[in-house]
């Protein structure tokens, strides 16, 4: 062996790496240089202070790289990126990318997992990329290698679980959600160690028998409810507390076999970070049987109120209402519609509940309603701007034709003859709207064209500009004061994530995930000289 | 002549053909080929007569595909494995086999066995002294990774039973220049300003190069910023382990190595639980 060659062997005795570790203070501090966890930050408003792309340049915003993720159809992914790496994720696998070139560094596929679901996203911490595989392992790889260090199973597909979550990593955890609520499973939400991949606490989204909120189902249905977690919520650092979206009750359009509110679906809840005890739940759809999950982002924000500076969270949901919530009790504040396409109910109450009208439920033979079940908004991001005082949601208008079935529903199975589907010719449309969170008012629209068939939503930015996918396969760029179109790319295909950006060496970039390929974008500047190095064409 | 050629042989060797092991299961239940033993060594002795002429004796290529990477015979079910050894490919040289069907699935076993990760393989040797050796004497940590724990310059071993077959491991470990993995090309970079790095490659081209040097640095390079690199003949592993361990060490360590796996449930579908 050479000199050399012991040289490099003693350097790698070295155990602690040089390079910088994430620590729970820079996620919290986030987003900046760095993208460092699923919404960017943990109150999910998604506005970098970012301003070398505004509204003065972003005319000549031009594609820097294109990274092709080999065999994928269905990307979903919002990457991560820290220190000049981007972290992508596809159904069991993981892309880790030099984020200024596009070029891969590692590619880590997890061996052994047949099962292929959609997946949002990685979780950084420390010296550690965490993701979940589709038959529900928590995996913590080495970030700079893409080593495996531990897998750990925190739901078995055996009982309907399968998970696409993106883990939203606090302090010396990982909290993470399961899915599987449209054929019946019992939800959850976990914590898991992000040293050893222990779980930590279990939080079970539908009550056990004889506990509270037991009595809003039927002895049917109660093991099975649903409720699933498959959205990233929000966090807190000053009451330390998580806030996580619920999804819909099972059978997801016949309610004959739960009377009741069916608790906890279709709800947010305050989590207690180190306990993982419920501190409030606040449930948007009592007994839904829409399909209308609550898993629409949970923005942290602090608002003047009645003259009166509250902290709240706002969500716009899938039903169609916009809440705004005290987040300290869970407090109906107050809401109201924002589509115009809404006939299951007349409003909501002094606490929030919605006032249903009576015969708009699923029915064998077919009922019109609206929203869609696709929902007036959902998972896509929303952003906040705090220059504008904006809140920016991808909505949607449309309606659908509910049915509904008397076969019996059958658990991990489904419930054959119900469903969902849109009129003939009357596709609806996508909407992004900017809305003054405070009155709910909508401040400005941009009416998107496209088959209302996307997943994209929003990023704010401090150059004044709104990123969004589209529903017609473009990365587009608007005026975030005014709505005014100011930019588009033509990505070639459906866009079923929602952008980032980041910067390297002073330079701005924005990432955008298509259905097959990860594309970044950044100011247009001339080619540097391309000679290649001496040695690297003889090979 | 060389489509006729496989035929021949297979005619040639039938009246050589060792007699067939007792594969009948056990209570009269059907027998089982593909993950048997007994199948597999039967397979392979009919394997060197009928059909290493076109895949070589490894099983790895040569007029015929390589049977240990091939996509598609990893991809085939048992039966359409089966299908093809008994039948042939029409329109291609491989011919329909002359054997009766119990050992065309004893081949199908073999075939399905050259492929299949080390941890399905029947792997002697002592794997707690091969672990003893793999972190003590041999010093494997230096550059690999198990677990999270080692170094940065070799490839992660953590998964290496579930994902390589027996015979790649043995060659990773004994002939670690004959293939580099992706993103393991042993480097040196001279930086404009002179700096030298030494390390792996994790990909490069003419406009950038991404390198990962042995205390865990990911060094991100623009053209404009090299001068030079050199891609080393050899690799950062020392090559020197056929004659620095003994034989029955060499089959400790692989014993070791062929059943390491992140996912205890994998290593539980190797009988032994944990």
């Amino acid at each position: 062996m050479t000199r050399a060659a012991w040289g490099l062997l003693a350097a790698c005795l070295v155990t602690a790496s040089l390079a910088s570790q994430v620590r729970h203070e820079d996620i919290l501090a986030a987003p900046g240089e760095d993208w460092l966890t699923f919404m960017g930050d943990y109150s999910a408003n998604r506005h970098s202070p970012l301003r070398e792309i505004n509204t003065s340049n972003v005319a000549s915003l031009v594609a820097k790289w294109v990274y092709h993720v080999p065999g994928a159809t269905a990307l979903s992914s919002y990457p991560i990126v820290h220190d000049g790496v981007m972290y992508v994720t596809n159904s069991n696998e993981v892309h880790a990318l030099e984020a200024a070139t596009g070029r891969p560094v590692w590619v880590y596929l997890h061996p052994g997992v047949e099962m292929q679901r959609t997946n949002r996203g990685a979780a950084i911490l420390g010296e550690r990329i965490y993701f979940v595989t589709s038959d529900c392992q928590l995996v913590a790889l080495n970030r700079i290698t893409g080593a495996a260090i531990f897998s750990r199973r925190y739901a078995d597909p055996e009982d309907g679980y399968f998970c696409s979550v993106a883990p939203v990593a606090i302090k010396d955890r990982l909290i993470v959600g399961v899915s599987g609520g449209d054929s019946g499973i019992r939800g959850f939400l976990a914590a898991h160690s992000a040293e050893s991949g222990e779980q930590l606490w279990k939080l079970w989204t539908i009550p056990g028998e004889g506990e509270f909120g037991a009595d809003t189902w039927g002895p049917k249905t109660l093991p099975w409810g649903g409720a699933g977690t498959w959205m990233p919520g929000s966090y807190d650092p000053d009451l330390n507390w998580i806030f996580w979206p619920t999804g819909n009750p099972w059978p997801d359009l016949y309610g004959g076999d739960r009377p009741g509110d069916n608790l906890y679906s279709d709800s947010l809840l305050a989590v207690d970070l180190e306990t993982g005890e419920m501190q409030w739940h606040f449930q948007f759809t009592p007994h839904d049987v829409w399909d209308w999950d609550g898993q629409e982002p949970p923005l942290l924000l602090e608002l003047e109120i009645d003259g009166r500076k509250r902290k709240v969270i706002v969500q716009a949901n899938r039903n169609g209402f916009y809440y705004v919530l005290d987040r300290l009790t869970g407090e109906f504040i107050r809401g109201n519609a924002f589509v115009d396409k809404l006939t299951w109910a007349s409003g909501l109450d002094a606490d929030g509940r919605p006032i249903k009208i009576p015969g708009m439920e699923p029915s064998p033979d077919g009922k019109l309603v609206c929203p869609t079940m696709w929902g007036a908004a959902n998972w896509m991001a929303d952003s906040y701007n705090p220059d504008t005082g904006l809140h920016y949601v991808m909505t949607m208008e449309a309606c659908d034709i509910y049915t509904s079935s008397a076969k019996e529903p059958v658990p991990m199975v489904g419930f054959a003859g119900t469903g969902a589907e849109r009129q003939p010719r009357l596709d609806g449309q996508f909407v992004i709207r900017a809305f003054d969170p405070a009155t709910g008012r909508r401040v400005w629209e941009y009416p998107l064209t496209g088959p209302t068939a996307s997943w994209a939503g929003t990023l704010s930015t401090a150059g004044g500009i709104l990123f969004s996918g589209d529903d017609d396969k473009h990365l587009i760029a608007l005026d975030a004061r005014t709505g005014k179109y100011l930019w588009h790319f033509n990505v070639g295909q459906t866009v079923n994530a929602s952008p980032i950006t980041w910067a390297r060496s002073g330079k701005q970039y924005v990432t955008i995930v298509t259905q097959t390929d990860v594309f970044t974008f950044g100011l247009f500047a001339p080619t540097q000289s391309p000679g290649a190095p001496e040695g690297l064409r003889r090979r | 002549m060389r489509a006729i050629l496989p035929l021949v042989l297979a005619a040639a060797v039938s009246a050589a053909e060792p007699p067939a092991p007792d594969m009948s299961g056990e209570n009269g239940t059907p027998p089982l080929y593909i993950g048997n033993p007994k199948a597999i060594q039967a397979g392979e002795e009919s394997y060197q007569f009928v059909c290493s002429a076109c895949h070589g004796v490894t099983g790895e290529g040569g007029r015929g595909p390589n049977l240990v990477a091939a996509a598609g015979v990893k991809k085939a079910s048992d039966q359409e494995l089966f299908a093809v050894i008994k039948d042939g490919i029409p329109g291609s040289d491989m011919p329909p086999s002359p054997l009766e069907e119990e050992r065309v699935w004893q081949l199908a076993a073999y075939v399905r066995s050259l492929s299949a990760p080390a941890i399905r393989q029947n792997v002697p040797g002592d794997r707690e002294a091969g672990r003893l050796l793999f972190y003590g004497e041999a010093g494997c940590t230096r550059c690999h990774m198990v677990r999270g724990e080692g170094g940065y310059l070799g490839p992660d071993l953590t998964n290496l039973g579930v994902t390589l077959n027996l015979a790649r491991i043995r060659e990773g470990l004994l002939d670690p220049n004959k293939r580099f993995a992706k993103g393991f090309d042993p480097v040196t970079v001279t930086l404009a300003d002179g700096t030298r790095i030494e390390g792996v490659a994790k990909n490069y081209s003419n406009y950038a190069l991404q390198i990962l040097d042995g205390a865990g640095r990911l060094h991100f390079l623009a053209n404009d910023e090299t001068a030079a690199i050199e891609f080393l003949d050899n690799s950062w592993m020392p090559a020197d382990y056929s004659s620095r361990l003994s034989g029955d060490e060499i089959q400790d360590i692989l014993a070791f190595l062929s059943r390491l796996s992140l996912s205890s449930d994998a290593t539980r579908s190797a009988g032994e639980p944990q």
